[in-house]
C-alpha cells in the first residue's frame, strides 16, 4: 500500500509534476524513433541549407554571340554581358547553330548582331540587335531578357551621348529620367537569404503539424492511450505535454537552423530582436500543433496522419506568400491570405529578421496571429477531448 | 494421442539442424534439432522468452537465421526465394492478437481476402468458411469490422484465415491463447479432424499444458535450447513424482511445514498441491502425513503429475525458477475482515449501435476479495471492465468503485484503481525503468519516494533483472509482469486485470498468482480480473460467468461445482485408448456430453454405477481399451463447459 505521504498533496505541485512526467516521456519517445529524428535534422539543416543555393538569381547564364559585324562597337556591347549575371560562351558561325544551343541548354541567351552594326551606329541610322532568350525557366528567362535589355539599352544610351558629342561628364545637361532602384534590406538581393528563411519558416510549419499528430496518433495506433485513459489524467494533461515537448524540438531545430546555417553558411544579419523572433515562433508552433491534434482526431494510423497533414499545408502555404508574393495573387486570394497563419508568421520573421522591426510596427500580424492561432488550438483541443475525454 | 500410428517412417515434413538465431547481444535460439513428422501435431512449450516464436517464425520463412539448417518439405530453407518456394504450402499464424488481420475489413471480407490471396476456389470458400465459422462461432457476425471484435474474437478470426487454404503445414503460434475453454476445445477438435482426413501436418505452441498432453510429440525449449523431447509421456516420465492434494484447515501451518522439504507446492482455493518426487503413491502420501503429523488433514488424493508439473519440475532443475522471495505461507486462509464494497454494479448495460453487449449486469466484490469475471469470448467481460474504469461510458444502469459512484466522482475512481489491459498498452519504445517512472508520477508519487516505490513493485512482481531493457524486446510473459507492475505502483485499492496471464508460462502465472494472493490477503486489495485458464479460477474467491452480456451464474468456485453436480451429475473421467475413436463413440451414443481433458475424457452421469458400466461395454464393443473409468470432483472447465453449451442448446431449441 502506498502511504499518503508518497503522495504529492499540492495540487499544482501534483499538475506540474504530471506535466512533467509527460512530457519526459514524450522527448524519450521521440529520441528513440531514429527517422524522426534523422527527419527533423534533415529538414532544420540540410534542407533549409539547400534552399540557399538553388535561390532564383541569374547566375552565370551562357550568352553566345553571333557577331556579323566583328568590329569594335559590336565587341564593346559583347563585352558589357559579364558576371554575375552572365558568362561568355563563345561566338557562333550562325544563328542556327546559336538556337540549337539554345534547345540543348546549352545557351540561355543568343545574341545576334547584324553585320553594319558599327556602321549604321556611326552613321546615325537606326539598328537593332537580336536577343533570344530560353524561357523554360519563366522566371530566369525574365530576367535574362530584361538583363539584356537593360544592357543594350545603356549601350545605345552611351552610344546616342557619344554621338552628340558630350561626354558621361556632361551629363547633368541632358534632360533624361533617371530610374533610380534602391533596393532595401536585402541591399545585394541575395536569394540566399530570402529563401533559407522562408524554407525554415514552412519547415517549422511542417514540424508544428505533423509532430503533434505523429505523437497524438501513435498513442492511438499502439492502443497505449487505453492506460493513460485510466489514469487521473485530463485530456488536457494529456496533450500540452505533447505540444510543449514538440515546440521544445521545434525551437532547438530552429536556433541550430538560424545559427549553423543562415547565419553560419549564408551570413544572415539577423537585425532584430531574436528574443522576439523565439517568442512568436513558440508561439507559432505552439498554436498550429492545434492542426496537428486535430488530425490525430481523425485519422487512424500515422500514414493518414501524414497524408492529412499534406491536405493542410498546402493551402497553407500557398496563401502564405512563402511561394508566391502576395502582389501576384488575384484580389480575392489575397484577402485569404489573413487566414493563413504562416502568412503572419513569414510577415513577422522577415520583419524582426531582416528589418529589425520590433512589436509597434509588427502589432498587427501578432495580433492576427494570436487570434487564428488560439482558434486553432482551441479547435484542436476540443475535437481531441470530445474523442477521449 | 490415439493417431500416433499414422505417424510413419516417412520424410519429416520440417526438419531443423543446430538452428541458431540471434538478435543483437541476445542468443535467442541457440542449437535446436527437430523432426516434425507428417500427420502429427508437434508441440512447442517453454517458459516465456525460450525460443519458441523465433524457432516457428524461421521455419516458416519469414526470419532469417545465422546458423543451422531448416528443411521444409525437402526445401532448404536458405534465402528468401526457397521460402517462397514452399510458403503456399505452409499457413503461419504468427503470436499475438489478429496481428495479420485487417482492422477495417469484416469478418468475412478477411476471410474472403485471405482465400483470394492463397488462391482458395469459388466453391470450396463456402463449404470451409461456413465450417470454420462455424467452429470458431463466429457466424453470428459475419459482418462485424474485425477491430469491433472482442481479443478472443480476434485470435479465432486469425486461425480461421490462416486454415482457410487448407494448408498442409500450419505452424500456430499460441493459437489458442485468449481463446475460452469451448472454443478451445472446437478448435483443437478441428485440427486433428484436418490431420486425420487430409494428413495435414502442425507444429504448434501453447501456454496450456493440458492441451500439449494432447500432442503427438512435444519439446520442452528452455534458453533457446531443446530441454526434453518426445510423447507426453516421455516429458512425465521424466519428472517422476507423485501429486499428492489435500484440504487442511491449518493452511498456514501446513504450508509451511511442508515448504522445505517439497519446493514445488502451491494453494490453490482452500487445498494445497504438493509435488512428491517419489514414484509411489503410498510412499508419497506417507511422507506428507508424517510431516502434517498432528494437523487436521482431509480430502487426500495422490495421482500422477500433470505437464504442468513436470515443466516446472525440469525447469526448476535448470535452476530457471527463480526462488520465491515470499512464501506462500504468508497467505491467510479467510479474507481480511471485510472492510466494505469495492466493486459495485448495477444494471450495468451498454450498446454498441444496434448490438448490446452487456445486459444488465449486477455483482459486487468486497475489500480483499479476488472476483473472477468467466465467459466465452465476446461475452461481454472487457466491456464491463472498461466501464467499470472509466473508459467506456455505460449506456445504462450505476456503479461505484473504491467508494466513489462511477458517474459522479470520476476523477477519485481513477486515483484509487489499476489497470491491466487485455492488449498490451505500456510504451514499447522506452525501457522498464521509464514507464515505471511515468506511470508513478502520474499518479503523484513524489520524487523521494519515487525509487523506492518502483523498487518495491519491481521486486513484488520479480522483473529486476530486465529493469533497463526496452520493453518491445521483452517476451510476452514479462511484460506481463511489467503490466502489472505499473498498475500497482501507486497502491491501488482496486485492480481491474483483464486477462492478466494470457500468453504467459505456467511458472510466470503461478508466480502471478502468488503476487495477487499476496495483494488481496495482506493488503486487502480487491481484484477483478478475466482468465481463460480454468485452473486459474480455481484460486478465486468467488466467480461470476458471463454469457451474451448476461451473467449466468455468480457464486464460489465449490458452490458452482456443487450446482453442476446436482443439476447434471457426477463427473466420471475416463483413461482409454485410442482417445479419440472413444469420444466419438460416446457422442454418438448421447452419452452424458462428453468432453476431451488432456487425453482423457469427461462425461457427466446422474447414476454413477449404471453408467460407468455402460461406457465401459459401449467402448469395449467399439473395439477401445479403457484403462479405468473413476468419479472426480468436477474441475471449473467441467462446470464453464456444460453451462456455457446448456445455454447455447436452450437458445438453439428456442
Ligand atoms: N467498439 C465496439 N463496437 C462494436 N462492438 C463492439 C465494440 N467493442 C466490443 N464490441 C462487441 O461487444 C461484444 C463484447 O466484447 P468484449 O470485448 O467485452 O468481450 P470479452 O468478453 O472481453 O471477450 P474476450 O474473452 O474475447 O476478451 C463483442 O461481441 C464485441 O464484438
Ligand atoms: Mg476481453
Amino acid at each position: 500500500m502506498m502511504t499518503p505521504n508518497e503522495r504529492m498533496t499540492s495540487r499544482l505541485g501534483l499538475w506540474l509534476w504530471r506535466f512533467w512526467a509527460m512530457t519526459l516521456k514524450e522527448l524519450i519517445q521521440l529520441g528513440r524513433d531514429g527517422l524522426l529524428v534523422f527527419a527533423i535534422a534533415y529538414l532544420f539543416l540540410f534542407d533549409t541549407y539547400m534552399a540557399g543555393n538553388v535561390g532564383m538569381n541569374l547566375n552565370n547564364a551562357v550568352v553566345v554571340v553571333h557577331d556579323a559585324d566583328q568590329s569594335a562597337a559590336s565587341r564593346e556591347l559583347i563585352y558589357r554581358f559579364q558576371p554575375p549575371y552572365f558568362k561568355q560562351g563563345g561566338e557562333v558561325a550562325d544563328v542556327r547553330t546559336g538556337q540549337r544551343l539554345l534547345d540543348t541548354g546549352g545557351a540561355l541567351v543568343v545574341l545576334d548582331i547584324p553585320p553594319r552594326f558599327e556602321h549604321d551606329l556611326l552613321t546615325g541610322r537606326p539598328t537593332a540587335v537580336q536577343v533570344q532568350v530560353d524561357a523554360a525557366n519563366t522566371v530566369l528567362g525574365f530576367l535574362a531578357a530584361s538583363y539584356s535589355s537593360q544592357i543594350i539599352g545603356q549601350y545605345g544610351f552611351d552610344q546616342a551621348l557619344a554621338r552628340l558629342g558630350q561626354s558621361a561628364s556632361a551629363l547633368e545637361n541632358v534632360p533624361i529620367v533617371q530610374s533610380e532602384h534602391r533596393v532595401w534590406y536585402n541591399p545585394n538581393q541575395k536569394d540566399a537569404w530570402f529563401m533559407p528563411l522562408s524554407e525554415l519558416l514552412v519547415v517549422i510549419t511542417i514540424m508544428s503539424i505533423m509532430l503533434p499528430a505523429a505523437a497524438a496518433v501513435r498513442e492511438k495506433e499502439r492502443g497505449t492511450i487505453e492506460q493513460l485513459l485510466v489514469t487521473p489524467l485530463s485530456s488536457l494533461q494529456i496533450l500540452l505535454p505533447k505540444v510543449v515537448a514538440m515546440t521544445l524540438v521545434i525551437l532547438l531545430g530552429t536556433a541550430a537552423s538560424l545559427g549553423l546555417v543562415l547565419h553560419g553558411a549564408f551570413d544572415f544579419p539577423m537585425k532584430g530582436s531574436l528574443t522576439l523572433f523565439f517568442t512568436v515562433t513558440a508561439l507559432y508552433a505552439f498554436t498550429t500543433a492545434g492542426l496537428g491534434l486535430y488530425i490525430a482526431t481523425i485519422a487512424r494510423n500515422l500514414a493518414q496522419a501524414a497524408l492529412l497533414a499534406i491536405l493542410v499545408l498546402m493551402p497553407m502555404i500557398f496563401l502564405s506568400g512563402a511561394w508566391t508574393p502576395p502582389e501576384a495573387m488575384p484580389a480575392g486570394l489575397r484577402q485569404a491570405m489573413y487566414l493563413s497563419p504562416l502568412y503572419h508568421f513569414i510577415e513577422m520573421g522577415y520583419g524582426i529578421l531582416l528589418k529589425g522591426a520590433g512589436l509597434e510596427v509588427l502589432w498587427d500580424s501578432l495580433l492576427g496571429l494570436t487570434l487564428l492561432g488560439a482558434g486553432i488550438f482551441g479547435f484542436g483541443v476540443h475535437r481531441f477531448r470530445r474523442q477521449f475525454g | 494421442m490415439g493417431k500416433t500410428a499414422l505417424v510413419s517412417d516417412a520424410a519429416p515434413v520440417v526438419r531443423v539442424e543446430g538452428l541458431r538465431k540471434r538478435y543483437r547481444k541476445q542468443t535467442a535460439v541457440d542449437g535446436v534439432s527437430l523432426a516434425v513428422q507428417p500427420g502429427e501435431i508437434y508441440g512447442l512449450i517453454g517458459p516465456d522468452g525460450a525460443g519458441k516464436s523465433s524457432l516457428m517464425k524461421a521455419v516458416a520463412g519469414v526470419l532469417a537465421f545465422e546458423g543451422g539448417r531448416i528443411e521444409v518439405f525437402d526445401q532448404r530453407i536458405d534465402s528468401e526465394a526457397a521460402a517462397e518456394k514452399v510458403k503456399g504450402r505452409i499457413g503461419f499464424m504468427p503470436q499475438g492478437l489478429g496481428l495479420n488481420l485487417y482492422p477495417e475489413l469484416s469478418v468475412e471480407e478477411n476471410i474472403d481476402f485471405f482465400a483470394e490471396l492463397r488462391e482458395v476456389p469459388q466453391a470450396m470458400l463456402a463449404t470451409r468458411k461456413a465450417r470454420l465459422l462455424a467452429m470458431t462461432r463466429l457466424d453470428r457476425f459475419r459482418d462485424r469490422p474485425m477491430k469491433q471484435l472482442s481479443g478472443g474474437m480476434k485470435q479465432k478470426l486469425g486461425l480461421v484465415c490462416t486454415l482457410i487454404h487448407e494448408p498442409e503445414l500450419i505452424v500456430l503460434d499460441e493459437p489458442t491463447t485468449g481463446v475460452d475453454p469451448v472454443s478451445r476445445r472446437d478448435f483443437w477438435a478441428i485440427l486433428t479432424q484436418l490431420l486425420r482426413e487430409r494428413g495435414v501436418t502442425a507444429l504448434v505452441s501453447t501456454a496450456y499444458l493440458d492441451e500439449a498432453e494432447r500432442f503427438a510429440r512435444l519439446a520442452l525449449l528452455h534458453g533457446g535450447r531443446v530441454l526434453a523431447e518426445g510423447p507426453p509421456q516421455a516429458i512425465l516420465n521424466a519428472a517422476p513424482g507423485t501429486l499428492v492434494e489435500l484440504a487442511a484447515p491449518a493452511q498456514m501451518e501446513a504450508l509451511e511445514r511442508l515448504k522445505p522439504h517439497f519446493p514445488d507446492i502451491e494453494a490453490v482455493g482452500g487445498r494445497i498441491r504438493v509435488f512428491v518426487p517419489d514414484g509411489a503413491h503410498a510412499a508419497a502420501l506417507e511422507r506428507v502425513h508424517a510431516l502434517l503429523d498432528g494437523l487436521e488433514v482431509h480430502e487426500t488424493s495422490a495421482s500422477p503429475p500433470t505437464l504442468e508439473d513436470a515443466f516446472i519440475i525440469l525447469l526448476r532443475r535448470e535452476q530457471a525458477v527463480e526462488e520465491e522471495q515470499r512464501t506462500v505461507a504468508r497467505r491467510t486462509d479467510d479474507p481480511p475482515p471485510a472492510d466494505g464494497v469495492a466493486i459495485e454494479a448495477r444494471g450495468l448495460t451498454r450498446d454498441f449501435d444496434h448490438f448490446r453487449a452487456v445486459d444488465q449486469v449486477s455483482f459486487s466484490v468486497r475489500q480483499g476479495e479476488i472476483f473472477g469475471l468467466l465467459g466465452a469470448n465476446g461475452a461481454g467481460k472487457t466491456t464491463v471492465i472498461k466501464m467499470l474504469t472509466g473508459i467506456l461510458p455505460p449506456t445504462g444502469g450505476a456503479g461505484a468503485v473504491a467508494g466513489a459512484d462511477m458517474r459522479h466522482a470520476g476523477w477519485a475512481i481513477k486515483e484509487r484503481i489499476g489497470y491491466v489491459s487485455q492488449a498490451f498498452s505500456l510504451y514499447q519504445d522506452m525501457t522498464v525503468r521509464e514507464n515505471l517512472r511515468l506511470f508513478a508520477r502520474i499518479y503523484g508519487v513524489t520524487r523521494q519516494h519515487l525509487d523506492a516505490r518502483i523498487r518495491r513493485v519491481v521486486e513484488l512482481t520479480g522483473i529486476g533483472k530486465v529493469c533497463d531493457e526496452l520493453v518491445a524486446r521483452l517476451p510476452m510473459g514479462i511484460r506481463q509482469r511489467l503490466a502489472l507492475a505499473c498498475a500497482l505502483v501507486h497502491g491501488p485499492r482496486v485492480l481491474f486485470l483483464d486477462e492478466p496471464t494470457s500468453g504467459v508460462d505456467p511458472i510466470g502465472r503461478r508466480r502471478f498468482w502468488e503476487i495477487l494472493v499476496h495483494l488481496a490477503r495482506v493488503d486487502g486489495v480487491a481484484i477483478l480480473l478475466t482468465t481463460h485458464y480454468m485452473s486459474e479460477a480455481e484460486h478465486c474467491d468467488r466467480l461470476a460467468l458471463m454469457h451474451a452480456g448476461q451473467l449466468i451464474a455468480d457464486d464460489t468456485p465449490l458452490a458452482l461445482k456443487d450446482a453442476l453436480q446436482r443439476e447434471a451429475g457426477q463427473v466420471l473421467d475416463i483413461a482409454a485408448a485410442p482417445v479419440l475413436p472413444a469420444l466419438q463413440a460416446l457422442e454418438a451414443a448421447g452419452m452424458g456430453q462428453p468432453a476431451l481433458f488432456g487425453r482423457r475424457l469427461h462425461v457427466l452421469a446422474q447414476d454413477v454405477d449404471a453408467t460407468r458400466a455402460r461406457i465401459r461395454t459401449l467402448l469395449e464393443g467399439k473395439g477401445v481399451t479403457v484403462h479405468d473409468i473413476t468419479l472426480k470432483m468436477p474441475s471449473l472447465e467441467d462446470v464453464f463447459v456444460h453451462r456455457i453449451l446448456a445455454r447455447e442448446r436452450a437458445e438453439a431449441g428456442r
